[in-house]
């Protein structure tokens, strides 16, 4: 019964012993994942993308907050990524802090200067404040080249952490990994229940009448910057130590339009969407490179080249198929793969008629 | 009788199986009829320019297979594209080891790129010849399995900045570079040579990659009164800053890196700026009669005619000579280890790029030398020195 | 070197301008922010390419069928994706249009390979006339010419043709517009077709002045975006005046403050501009009534 009898059931985790369930399941499923990656390399996987697939997650999971539940958009989280990797190697290379003093750090510098964005952000919309997030992102990452402290445009080692002794491995950082995207998911969820998501959600419906409610607009506005910048920031210092060494080349703009594809693919204004989201499109953009070599399509396409377009870019078909998803996903399935995923629940629910 | 002569049988098939089996899994990669080796390079995105490296690489393995490989093994190459972008190449360094199994990476464009890659690399002990930069990651600190090709830009700048000024005698020197590791070591150089000689730089004036308006930069240049201008940059930036200065007049002797040195092309985009140029060249030129060169550009007509013969496209061929010749050297029983003491073996091996030495050096950086040349009006390059020796 | 500085900052201005002219043409009408604008100009620019110097085919003619092709690509993107998207939110035709650049981009790259060209253009990027000791090249001369003809005429078909009316008809009130008998999704789909081919011109000049590259418009698109938003995205003069402001402001922070940061200027002009007025220099700030 989908009936709420009172407030508690309302702002409960699981709303049925069905949903807990699966959701221990799934636990239980991630735990032993690697077992899995590591013996029969599930499609092409390694333990590695799997990691970078979670960090993709929670980045979603936060640009989702501020996209899908506030409605506010963001087109510079490359810029707070880049601020909480930098963050982080710097506070572990530098002072030597342990890494679970730094991730949450990364996370609180990345969420001030999101509360910073956040003030503009009140008295933009839309497309403006699409322009005000992009320009805040390529800022952000051309000061960091420019800067010696952040190792200038030639990038920063992370330093090799240890766990008890041996020096970690991928499969020690998968399991670090999913403690924090698991925590920060049941965080997002929870934070959607209470006071501040209901009041999000009333900002995205409608600002005025959130206002003209009793809904502190400039206090949940920047809030919801700074929460979802945090979530960005804990992430990008994810990233720096799973990939060992950072760039600010590679925080550019192409990145901030990728976690924001992989947002609307998977579904604004859910948390499960952004997971799926950041599953395919990180999937897709490692995967689909090596489209050539994919059996009876790959020659076709080849000779296909050949005759007509030019051999030496095959590879951009992965960026067409890539584009393609994205327009493809909008048009048909606005609510994203979650929106599919509802269907194909009510269609089976109500099966018969 | 016969029960216990199957038993024995049975024994024995079962040893050769394991003895096979383990033959076979030794070295990774590695197998009676074939080697597999992989290289990644960016074929889209803005830095796809430079991927053309990692498909002339492609050329190479295929004309050495044509030959009947090394040692009855033939290669089997493995092109991936990274898109320039690092999250990327680890994950392909990661599939060439854990799932491909790959014996080797040979090539690997970028720099960003390839440190990322780098220590996973190492500590698997993949031997990895000639990443496709002059940067001092790849052998600072000295890694036993990477044996790098390229001339160090640090050195190329210090040299080349010398040459222009003991030989062409010029006072005023300026530079103009690209903010990134590939630039920042240009600088690096240039000014290493100025202070040793206490001449003071002119002017030090750095782009982005992506910037396009290039007007106030080349302004900067030319109110500095540079006589020489050195550029640390990619085709795009030389060919914008060398218009920009052509529209305000400002002529100087410009002089660039072996990155530039595809002058077929630097002539065309540049509508004939380009003459004049001294650059500096880490393989022959592309219409060379070096008899190996005579032997690739007809491996090029047969196996890929679809691709311009350019710099960067026989570049694959240059950082990747060694490698084989290492290959070469290792004889039939090839491994890691034995790889790596073939490698060290190698004293003046040369290909088509520089001299490469790696016996008796403390580092792992095999090419020292370059060779300068002037480009004509017409785009053709005189070449005005012989191999110099770029590293002390 | 002030004014050398002003002209080459206004060259350049010039080119943003005609991006900002380009998106603001598309923001006034349809409210749809779009991304795919430069790579649009972009592959109309190696359509020209191809024209000129693979088939050796007279400017003009090279020209025109550019144009044709722009037009075509432009009514193709409105009617086949952006229409049929179901009451779209603004994020999601942001979307769509970023999608249908990696499209093209990834088509430009698979057709034609990354190398960098030379667009073969009858005007000359190296000779220079001379005024008062200020030099400005031929191109960049022209540019100002191209962009200030461009705008003119734009100002004046909106102003006074009955097309223009109905565009602007379309803009205020859609539904009213219909009311009143005029095909709103005709204009639509005419909108994008200019849009596209004031685009092409600009990417054109863009290539014409330094190099013909599959990125070579991601760094001026973004200019011309902050060119649109500091004069104001509903304001054609306003698109117009903030290119040229931007492309000078951008020279003289180059040239006196920081050649290192100049990059980030636009950027940062965007976000203080937001602050202070939203809007725009030359538009009107709407408050919406609930």
């Amino acid at each position: 019964m989908d009936i709420k009898r009172n407030y508690y059931e309302d702002i409960e985790l699981f709303k049925s012993n069905t949903i807990l369930v699966w959701s221990i399941l799934f636990l239980i499923f991630l735990a032993i994942l690697p077992w899995f990656i590591m013996k029969y390399h599930l499609l092409g996987l390694s333990i590695y993308i799997v990691n970078l697939i979670a960090v993709h997650a929670i980045v979603a999971i936060g640009l989702n907050i501020l996209v899908g539940f506030t409605g506010q958009i963001s087109m510079g989280h490359a810029g707070f990524f880049a601020l909480g990797a930098f963050t982080a190697v710097i506070l572990v290379l530098r002072w030597s802090f342990p890494l679970w003093i730094a991730l949450p750090v990364a996370g609180f510098v990345s969420s001030a200067f999101g509360f910073i964005l956040g003030l503009p952000a009140l008295r933009l919309k839309g497309p403006y404040l699409a322009i005000a997030t992009l320009g805040f992102g390529m800022t952000i990452t051309t000061i960091i080249k420019r800067m010696e402290f952040f190792g200038g445009r030639m990038g920063l080692q992370a330093p090799k952490l240890e766990l008890f002794g041996t020096p970690m491995k991928d499969i020690h950082y998968y399991y670090v990994i999913m403690v924090i995207a698991v925590l920060m998911t049941i965080g997002a969820v929870k934070l959607i229940k209470t006071r501040v998501g209901r009041a999000f959600i009333a900002i995205r419906d409608s600002d005025i009448a959130a206002e003209a409610m009793g809904v502190n607009l400039t206090y949940y506005k920047t809030l919801a910057f700074a929460v979802s910048a945090f979530y960005a920031g804990v992430a990008g210092g994810l990233y720096a130590f799973i990939l060992g060494f950072i760039n600010p080349e590679s925080f550019h703009l192409i990145m901030s339009i990728t976690f924001l594809a992989m947002v609307v693919v998977g579904g604004l204004g859910s948390v499960m969407g952004p997971i799926c989201g950041a599953t395919l499109m990180t999937y897709l953009d490692i995967k689909l490179q090596a489209i050539q070599d994919i059996s009876l399509i790959g020659p076709a396409l080849v000779t296909l080249s050949q005759k007509y377009m030019s051999i030496a870019g095959i590879s951009n078909i992965a960026v067409i198929v890539y584009g393609l998803i994205m327009i493809l996903i909008v048009l048909f399935e606005p609510l994203g793969i979650f929106g599919f995923w509802i269907r194909t629940k009510r269609y089976w629910k109500t099966w018969p008629f | 009788m016969m029960k216990k002569n199957l038993i024995w049988v049975g024994l024995l098939v079962f040893t050769f199986f394991i003895a096979a089996t383990a033959s076979a899994q030794a070295v990774r990669g590695v197998t009676d009829t074939e080697i597999l080796i992989g290289q990644w390079g960016p074929q889209t995105g803005p830095a796809a320019p430079w991927g053309a490296v990692a498909r002339g690489t492609d050329l190479l393995v295929k004309m050495i297979n044509d030959q009947g490989g090394i040692h009855g093994r033939k290669f089997k190459y493995f092109l991936r594209d990274d898109s320039y972008m690092p999250a990327k190449t680890k994950a392909i360094a990661k599939e060439f080891v854990e799932q491909i199994g790959v014996f080797a990476v040979v090539g690997g464009v970028g720099v960003a790129t390839g440190m990322t890659a780098r220590d996973y690399l190492m500590e698997n002990k993949v031997p990895w010849g000639g990443p496709v930069t002059g940067v001092y990651e790849w052998i600072h600190p000295i890694q036993k399995y990477l044996f790098a090709v390229y001339p160090l830009y640090d050195d190329e700048a210090f040299n080349m900045t010398g040459y222009l000024h003991e030989k062409l005698g010029f006072k005023k020197i300026a530079m103009f570079y690209q903010n990134d590791d590939y630039g920042k070591q240009g600088v690096m150089g240039v000014e290493r040579y100025l202070l040793k000689h206490k001449i003071k730089l002119v002017e030090k004036v750095s782009a982005e990659v992506t910037d396009r308006d290039l007007s106030t930069h080349a302004l900067k240049l030319k109110n500095s009164g540079a006589e020489a201008v050195i550029m640390w940059t990619n085709p795009t930036g030389a060919a914008l800053i060398l218009g920009e200065s052509a529209k305000i007049g400002f002529k100087p002797q410009w002089a660039t890196s072996s990155t530039l040195s595809d002058s077929a092309l630097m002539m065309q985009i540049t509508r004939g700026l380009w003459g004049g140029m001294i650059t500096s060249f880490f393989g022959e030129l592309p219409d060379s009669n070096h008899p190996l060169m005579v032997k690739y550009r007809e491996a090029h007509k047969k196996f890929a005619p679809q691709e311009r013969w350019g710099v960067f496209y026989y570049a694959g061929i240059i950082f990747a000579e060694p490698f084989f010749e290492g290959v070469r050297r290792a004889g039939r029983n090839l491994t890691t280890e034995s790889w790596v003491k073939a490698m060290e073996t190698i004293k003046d091996f040369q290909g088509i790029g520089p001299p490469i030495t790696y016996a008796g050096i403390k580092d792992r950086q095999g090419g020292k030398h370059v060779f300068y040349g002037k480009v004509r009006p017409d785009g053709s390059i005189e070449r005005i020195t012989d191999w110099i020796r770029i590293t002390k | 070197m002030f004014g050398q500085l002003i002209v080459s900052g206004l060259a350049v201005g010039a080119c943003y301008a005609l991006l900002a002219l380009a998106m603001v043409i598309i923001y006034k009408t349809s409210e749809v922010l779009n991304f795919a604008q430069g790579e649009m100009a972009m592959i109309s620019t190696f359509i020209a390419f191809t024209l000129l110097d693979t088939y050796q085919v007279p400017f003009p003619y090279a020209l025109a069928i550019t144009f044709l092709f722009a037009i075509v690509l432009a009514i193709f993107f409105e009617m086949v994706f952006l229409r049929q998207a179901k009451d779209p939110t603004v994020l999601g035709l942001i979307i769509i249009t970023l999608g249908f650049e990696m499209v093209l981009m990834g088509f430009v790259g698979w057709k034609w390979g990354p190398d960098q060209r030379a667009l073969p253009f009858p005007v000359s990027n190296i000779e220079a006339y001379t005024f008062y000791g200020l030099i400005i090249s031929k191109i960049n001369f022209w540019t100002l010419i191209v962009s200030l003809v461009l705008m003119l005429i734009l100002f004046l078909f909106f102003r006074y043709t009955k097309l223009g009316i109905a565009m602007r008809a379309t803009q205020q009130n859609q539904l009213a517009a219909r009311v009143m008998g005029i095909r709103t999704k005709w204009i639509f789909s005419f909108t994008w077709a200019i849009s596209s081919m004031v685009g092409a011109v600009a990417g054109m000049l863009i290539a014409a002045m330094g190099v013909l590259d599959p990125p070579m418009m991601m760094d001026p698109l973004l200019k011309g975006f902050a060119s649109g938003v500091l004069g104001g995205m509903t304001s054609l003069p306003g698109a117009a005046v903030g290119g040229a402001l931007l492309g000078v402001i951008e020279n003289l922070f180059g040239g006196y403050v920081s050649l290192s940061f100049k990059s980030v200027v636009a950027f940062a002009i965007i976000v203080l501009m937001l602050c202070i007025k939203p809007s725009g220099l030359l538009a009107k700030h709407y408050v919406k009534k609930v």
